[in-house]
């Protein structure tokens, strides 16, 4: 069912954002906030399947091409806008909202583009847009990671406008449809190294925990749901198939892990949990396999919102403590039990507990793995199940909200919008594992698998049953420390500091000594030729023409004897000119 | 009442520690009827095979992780700032 009246759902958040100061000013902040992406949730199902063809320069722009693949990830984006934005209801500042809102666009037009130049334009958007989330914090710390990000991800648009450029020259065209693997050559490979930076592959995913980490509350939620996804979408759509991407999406599944293990803050520990998740994701991808391609978008679409809701729950407790490190928290569940009993839903389903959304969307991405007899990859992908559930299912809600030790906080319940949004999202997770159906019915090709088989279920539950045993032995080794632990961001935070050192030592000693020189001797032949120069024009070239120079300039010094720069000489003068013409009109 | 319930329960360690005893038996029990039909390799068809596989993964990577950390990645909070 197609209208004939639409808008582009980046659109409508643009103006959106653009719109707000002035609800702001008209006292409707809250309500514009919400009913902006709820017209854009309902209204993706009114969109044709291609719209807004532009040529430009030569060039032919499409701003909207719809098809199943792009359709569940429109859904998962606008309902995530909608809970991100309730969620951050109770911020006054309309900034940190148009950012936000800006950096939906920016997502929404990348999954709409159907061609390179059009996903280039919104993902550069989504970068400058996400970065003021980082630095609305308003923390040093937060201004610091927010230019770090800024340099990276210019560094990652670099190099896919790179790719796109050499693309162009190779085909000639910059539709963007999927590349087979065969003929890929290295425009298409730098395109996808431009994809994978924002999907947060190792060794190009170091921006993702230092910068969420240190976002707003409410801006580290939206954060965690477009970048990584978005770019999910670009290699689901552009790069499918690609086996690379199969080893590097299971490497990032035990990486990410495996410092959510060791990690203290707890938005950290989610923040390299992420690149674990997306890394199930990437691995589907590579895996290119029907199957696989539904369960990288079903997992998408699951893990946006039960990774939202923990950052939400964790982002309650940010905002009601001032505190998100483990080994500050402890025994909150006191105070702020719905904040818990959420963060445990989502933590429960990131782990895939049956009859959760986790459940019913990441056992597709194993089963693709094992139905194409890929079995070390199978085994990865396992083992980060187990280290899910160890880090986020159980040390993460344990150290928090009970703990071995009370905190000594008493903090209030998050405020009321919070909680509905994290209502809504942590609803979506139990509803999805309850009728997986309503997310297997959108995915872009035909589902012919069902996971509440016994087998299944059985693995299931030995998994996490036996994880937590694990835990259970090993509960006082993994007591959190106040410490950060050394990533591969290593290479540019300290790259950044020699390269500091050696402009400020040895290019400033050299371009100071340069300068020194210049100053005693270049300057002084400069000026010295200068007025070799200077005598040369005056007394031979006017000499050789007829001295008009010399003529002018004399002239000018008269003129300048009558132009005393006094404004009462000149109105006089001009009255008395006045006086002359009239005499003489009079007279004659 | 959750408040009130969960404190109930985080007084009776030793009730919690039976119950959790018991699910683990329950699933190692519900391992033996599984339908093993779609089985992906032969680790599938073993009984209680992902029983160790959890076990044995969840306390190696606490010890290769923690270790890890400990030897080589950990650093003062304010490492960069130096």
């Amino acid at each position: 069912m197609t209208s004939s009246i639409f808008m582009h759902p980046a659109t409508m958040f643009i103006i959106g954002a653009l719109l707000l100061p002035l609800a702001k000013k008209f006292n409707v902040q809250k309500v514009w906030l919400v009913l902006v992406p709820l017209v854009a949730f309902i209204q993706i199902k009114y969109l044709p399947e291609s719209f807004g063809s532009v040529e430009w320069l030569g060039f032919d722009l499409q701003f909207g091409r719809v098809d199943r693949l792009t359709m569940v990830f429109l859904h998962v984006f606008t309902l995530m806008a909608l809970i991100g934005s309730l969620f951050g209801l109770h911020v006054k500042e309309s900034g940190q909202h148009v950012a936000a809102w800006l950096y939906v666009a920016g997502s929404l037009g990348t999954t709409l583009a159907g061609d390179y130049l059009t996903v280039f334009i919104f993902w550069e958007l989504m970068a400058f847009a996400s970065v003021f989330l980082i630095w609305y914090r308003k923390r040093k710390r937060s201004i610091e990671a927010g230019f770090r990000y800024l340099l990276v991800h210019t560094f990652g648009g670099l190099v896919l406008l790179g790719g796109i450029f050499l693309r162009y020259q190779n085909v000639g065209d910059l539709t963007f449809e999927l590349i087979s693997v065969d003929h890929a050559t290295l425009a298409d490979y730098l395109i996808m190294i431009g994809f994978m930076l924002n999907a947060a592959v190792p060794p190009i995913h170091a921006w993702l925990p230092d910068a969420y980490p240190e976002a707003t509350v409410s801006g580290a939620v939206f954060m965690c749901a477009f970048t990584t996804k978005t770019a999910v979408y670009v290699l689901a759509r552009g790069f499918a198939g690609f086996e690379t991407l199969a080893i590097m999406g299971a490497i990032m599944t035990l990486y990410g892990v495996a410092y959510a293990v060791i990690e203290n803050d707890a938005r950290r520990i989610l923040a390299y949990h992420i690149v674990s998740q997306v890394g199930y994701m990437v691995c589907a991808v590579g895996i290119g396999t029907e199957m696989a391609i539904n369960g990288a978008s079903a997992h998408a679409y699951a893990h946006i919102l039960y990774k939202a809701l923990l950052f939400m729950g964790i982002g309650s407790v940010l905002e009601m403590t001032g505190r998100s490190k483990l080994s500050e928290l402890g025994g909150l569940y006191k105070y702020m039990p719905y904040s818990m009993i959420f963060t445990v839903i989502g933590g429960i389903a990131i782990s895939g507990f049956p009859l959760t959304s986790g459940f019913i969307s990441k056992s597709m991405i194993i089963a693709a793995a094992g139905n194409n007899h890929q079995l070390v990859i199978l085994s990865m992908l396992l083992l980060a199940a187990v280290g899910t559930f160890l880090s986020v299912g159980i040390k993460l809600p344990y150290f928090v909200f009970f703990g071995p030790k009370d905190s000594g906080l008493t903090p209030d319940e998050a405020p009321w919008n919070m909680q509905v949004a994290m209502g809504i999202a942590a609803f979506m997770c139990i509803f999805l594992g309850f009728y997986p159906d309503y997310l297997y019915d959108m995915l872009p090709y035909a589902v012919h698998y069902h996971p509440y088989t016994s087998y299944h279920l059985t693995e299931t539950f030995h998994l996490l049953g036996f994880t937590g045993l694990g835990f259970f032995i090993m509960v006082k080794y993994l007591k959190p420390h106040d410490v950060s632990n050394l990533d591969l961001d290593w290479f540019y935070r300290r790259g950044a500091v020699w390269f500091m050192w050696v402009a400020n030592k040895p290019v400033s000693a050299t371009n100071e000594w340069v300068s020194n020189v210049y100053q005693n001797i270049g300057l002084r032949l400069t000026m010295a030729l200068a007025r070799a120069l200077s005598w040369f024009d005056w007394e031979g070239i006017d000499w050789a023409l007829d001295g008009s120079a010399r003529g002018a300039v004399k002239g000018g010094e008269q003129v300048r004897q009558f132009q005393t720069g006094k404004l009462q000489h000149y109105i006089g003068a001009a009255v008395a000119l006045l006086f002359i013409v009239l005499i003489v009109v009079v007279l004659v | 009442m959750i408040v009130n319930f969960l404190t109930y329960l985080r007084e009776r360690p030793t009730f919690l520690k039976w119950l959790f005893i018991a699910y683990l038996a329950f699933a190692v029990v519900f391992d033996f009827f599984a339908d093993r039909h779609h089985a992906h390799f032969w680790g599938d068809h073993l009984v209680g095979f992902w029983a160790v596989f959890g076990l044995v993964g969840c306390l190696a990577m606490i010890v290769f992780c923690k270790g890890l950390s400990h030897v080589w990645l950990e650093r003062d909070k304010d490492h960069y700032d130096k």
